[in-house]
């Protein structure tokens, strides 16, 4: 996917630019409203990720500069505003996601690859990892074609392990993939341990390859290498 | 009471204290005028008599006149003579009543004797003059202070209109509304003075207010995204392959921090954001599907406690609120009744009426009662709770005027919120 980011803080474009390269992602980044005006009607970009406060300009209007060239991309607003009033403008012109920073980069990653689906494949495609086949909009998954029965956290699990697969993922970052705000990170670490063992133990069961590993002390990660 | 009321009082007091004495000394004065025209009328009789008798050799004829009434007795059948004006009474043969007079009594000499003469005039003319000019005085004086007193009252309530009118918009005042804050214009300089400060007031407050809250927005962004950056390079640290288990376990609590502190800081926010009453916008909210959504996004917490759930809903209750902090506010209850929950307890949530209660059986606090919705207080020393959910509560229950209360009883916890502050 070809994606721009347009944010003002140099630092945290580098670290979102060094993750999704890594995803193999081309990534683009511009500081401010006007050069990224400029990249946006220069070139094709399948996603961008867009800060609202900008030095020189909105990141909304750049959004509605997008919608109003009818350009069918994926919009992902990241801002340090949480307000529901900001989140809501922001989804009503026509933004994919809202990310209050700050945010995990799995996370980031997580909303891009399924606006990839959304854009690429029309949503119908489906994600094939060696044994492992998921079908994100039926939620349903399929090991060595055999379908495998999973609670809809264990799913959810699953597709953001495939997200973010070899990747670190901590557990604060699980935690609020899976519940948001709804749960206090303290509580919801138990559980993601207990929804982990029993995915896991689902997964082996049916033949798949033990691809989750436990990272001491930080989290989970899900390999294939 | 009224200003009206205590300045029309006050007026009325001393009108009828002053008009009390100025009666009484009017009367007096009055009286004084009148006996002083008389004295001077009954001198001049007395030097008339007196020439008379000096030039006059005849006996005069005695007036039969009442008014005119002499009487003259020779000097010598008096021991002591009453000389001088004075006041008497005398009965009239004709009226058959006595008639009030003013006497002059003055010795002469006539043809070498002495005689001893007393003049009159009746007062009962003089006295009914008086009495009438009293009356018609009283009568006047009176109008004058009923009509005095209508104009004043009168005039004061259409100044005060105006008063009254800015009173009740300041009351009303919302600093969150958009409306425009306008005052009635007046005839009265000082009301027009006080309603041009007010306005100018009003505006510098607003305009303070738009400060501060663009300054809470501010520190959050400004604070955020540092905390983005912190924890974004953490993520990416993390990926690193070189890393042995020991760093990448102080990289992770470096990265759990930052996000705490991300977290506290937008706590933070809201709770000054509830205290601003920056959440304007109320809608009616039923309270029984708040908590059913609540209770389903935390059922792993709740089955993994093996909490049992009792439910008592009564359907009628309609929350006025905004719907997010009406959310937060039940979350925060609710999850604080999971989270202090022991296990296979019990959490029950009653909706009756207009009460909101929700219990969890648990042991009793170790912590005073009072302390309970203090900021930072909190029972366990577990570093990922904030202590700040009650207090948030609290913050929001006093933005709409709820009472929120927490009693501990046969092993339950329970904070009630009642809509009403009354009950």
């Amino acid at each position: 996917m070809k994606i721009l980011i347009i944010e003002d803080e140099k630092a945290l474009t580098d670290s979102i630019v060094e993750y999704l390269h890594e995803e193999g992602h081309v990534c683009e980044a511009v500081y401010n409203f006007n050069d990224a005006v400029e990249k946006i009607q220069l070139y094709e970009y399948d996603c961008i990720v867009v800060d609202i406060n900008l030095p020189d300009g909105s990141g909304l209007d750049i959004i509605k500069l997008i919608k109003k060239n009818s350009k069918s991309l994926g919009i992902i607003i990241i801002s340090a505003r949480n307000s529901l009033e900001n989140r809501i403008e922001g989804l009503e012109i026509g933004a994919d996601n809202y990310l209050t920073k700050p945010f995990h980069l799995a996370e980031l990653n997580a909303h891009l690859k399924s606006i990839n689906r959304r854009i690429n494949f029309n949503g119908n495609e489906q994600i094939i990892i060696n044994e492992i086949k998921l079908l994100p909009n039926d939620h349903t998954v399929f090991i060595n074609d055999k379908e495998l029965k999973l609670t809809r956290k264990e799913f959810e699990l699953l597709v953001f392990f495939i997200s973010n697969k070899n990747k670190v993922i901590t557990k604060s970052g699980l935690a609020e993939h899976l519940w948001g705000d709804y749960m206090d990170t303290a509580d919801s670490f138990d559980f993601i341990y207990t929804h982990i063992k029993n995915l896991r133990s689902k997964l082996l069961k049916e033949g798949c390859a033990d691809y989750i590993k436990t990272v001491y002390g930080v989290g989970y990660k899900f390999d294939i290498s | 009471m009224k200003l009206l009321t205590k300045t029309s009082l006050n007026y009325l007091s001393v009108t009828l204290f002053v008009f009390m004495f100025g009666t009484i000394a009017f009367y007096y004065l009055l009286r004084h005028q009148v006996n002083q025209n008389i004295n001077i009328e009954l001198e001049k009789r007395k030097n008339s008599i007196v020439n008379q008798l000096l030039s006059a050799h005849e006996s005069i004829a005695a007036p039969t006149n009442q008014n005119e009434k002499i009487l003259i007795t020779p000097l010598n059948e008096l021991s002591y003579p009453q000389l001088n004006f004075y006041d008497t009474i005398i009965y009239d043969q004709i009226n058959k009543k006595y008639i009030p007079f003013r006497q002059l009594g003055f010795i002469t000499k006539f043809n070498n004797d002495s005689f001893y003469v007393q003049i009159y005039k009746s007062l009962e003319e003089t006295d009914n003059l008086i009495i009438r000019i009293f009356l018609i005085m009283t009568v006047l004086v009176i109008l004058i202070i009923i009509a005095l007193l209508i104009t004043i009252r009168h005039t004061s309530l259409m100044a005060w209109k105006v008063f009254y009118d800015t009173i009740n918009k300041i009351n009303n005042y919302d600093i969150n509304s958009h409306n425009e804050f306008s005052l009635k214009q007046s005839e009265v300089k000082e009301f027009d003075d006080l309603n041009r400060n007010l306005i100018a007031m009003t505006d510098r407050i607003k305009k303070d207010y738009s400060n501060m809250k663009e300054y809470t927005e501010n520190a959050s962004h400004e604070m955020q995204t540092p905390l983005a950056i912190i924890s974004s390079k953490l993520e990416l640290l993390l990926q690193s392959q070189k890393l042995d288990e020991k760093q990448m376990k102080a990289i992770t609590d470096a990265y759990d921090a930052s996000n705490r502190l991300s977290k506290l800081n937008k706590t933070l926010l809201l709770l000054a954001k509830i205290e601003n009453r920056q959440f304007p916008e109320s809608k009616s909210i039923m309270p029984t599907s708040l908590i059913e959504s609540q209770l389903e996004n935390l059922e792993d917490l709740i089955e993994s406690k093996g909490i049992q759930i009792i439910k008592q809903f009564d359907e009628n209750l309609i929350l006025q609120m905004n719907p997010y902090l009406a959310e937060i506010m039940l979350a925060n209850l609710i999850k604080n009744a999971i989270r202090h929950n022991i296990k296979d307890g019990y959490l029950i949530i009653k909706i009756i009426k207009d009460s909101i209660c929700i219990s969890n059986s648990g042991n009793e606090l170790k912590i005073k009662k009072e302390l309970l919705f203090e900021r930072f207080h909190k029972q366990s020393s577990s570093p990922e709770s904030l202590g700040l959910g009650l207090a948030i509560v609290q913050k929001i229950c006093e933005v709409y005027d709820f009472k929120i209360d927490y009693y501990y009883e046969n092993n339950l916890h329970n904070f009630s919120i009642y809509l009403n502050k009354s009950n």
